[in-house]
């Protein structure tokens, strides 16, 4: 399984990609970090991963609009949205825009673990 | 336009609260919240991050933190990565979180930006003459969080 980290915090995509090293998700493969939401695009274009996770607030192009984009290419990657942003309305547009699942800022080692398992198929 | 009322403030303070215990299981203390009269003398560390609030709202957020409190933070959080471009990116990044988990008080109508971030004072006008200065303290560091937002009516 391939992943794309997508943060435009370069302290959250590298422990992102420490985590992303554990155990439990043996199969996850590093396939590339972007920035922001247009760098995702194109590293999506290229690199087809089967899972994302999307920050929100960035740069250039936000995370709703590139988890819409990447989910019209392919609809069934597994877009895990990591955001601070806690409002109920921002999870419910980014679920319908086509995420899979979201997790909050500030987030426990464990918790994003468990949310990228979530993410893999069973 | 208007002035965040005390309950609204508290949201600030239980979001930076939250934010050390959720990743350190330590939890920052606020050693006292003020409001600056004077303006501009809430206490300035070495690396500054703010968020630009926009939407039914105008001002801005800012964290100030000493490089020792942001080097130890990154060491509870196992990173080693401790460059200087990683410390002014971790305190941009506490300001995002603290700002984003607002939302969930405020809703969607405050916008937030992304962080800009600089070694000592950050530059920027406020919307207020008399912004919120709250002290916080984690472990034996002392950092400051300045609230400095207005609703538009």
């Amino acid at each position: 399984m391939k992943l794309l980290i997508v943060d435009d915090s370069n302290v959250i995509r590298q422990r992102i990609a420490r985590l992303a090293g554990d155990a439990r998700l043996h199969n996850l493969e590093i396939v590339g970090q972007a920035r922001n939401g247009a760098e995702a695009l194109n590293l999506f274009v290229r690199h087809r991963p089967d899972v994302v996770t999307m920050d929100l607030t960035m740069p250039e192009l936000g995370g709703v609009e590139c988890t819409e984009q990447i989910a019209a290419i392919d609809d069934k990657v597994n877009i895990l949205v990591v955001s601070a942003l806690s409002d109920k309305s921002t999870a419910i547009t980014a679920l319908k825009k086509g995420a899979r699942g979201f997790l909050y800022k500030p987030f426990t080692d464990d918790q994003l673990v468990e949310a990228l398992l979530e993410m893999l198929p069973t | 336009m208007s002035d965040l009322n005390e309950t609204e403030i508290k949201v600030f303070i239980d979001a930076v609260t939250n934010y050390f215990n959720q990743l350190t299981h330590e939890p920052a203390n606020v050693r006292g919240a003020f409001l600056d009269d004077n303006g501009g003398t809430a206490p300035v560390f070495d690396y500054s991050g703010q968020i630009a609030i926009s939407g039914q709202f105008r001002g801005t957020i800012t964290v100030s933190a000493p490089r020792a409190m942001i080097r130890h933070l990154l060491l509870a959080l196992n990173e080693s990565d401790q460059s200087d471009a990683n410390l002014r990116d971790t305190v941009g990044e506490l300001a995002n979180t603290l700002a984003g988990n607002a939302r969930k008080h405020f809703g969607g109508d405050m916008e937030i930006s992304v962080p800009r971030t600089a070694a000592g004072a950050i530059g920027g006008a406020g919307s207020r003459k008399r912004p919120y200065v709250i002290m916080v303290s984690w472990k034996n560091y002392s950092a400051s969080l300045v609230v400095d937002i207005e609703r538009l009516e």
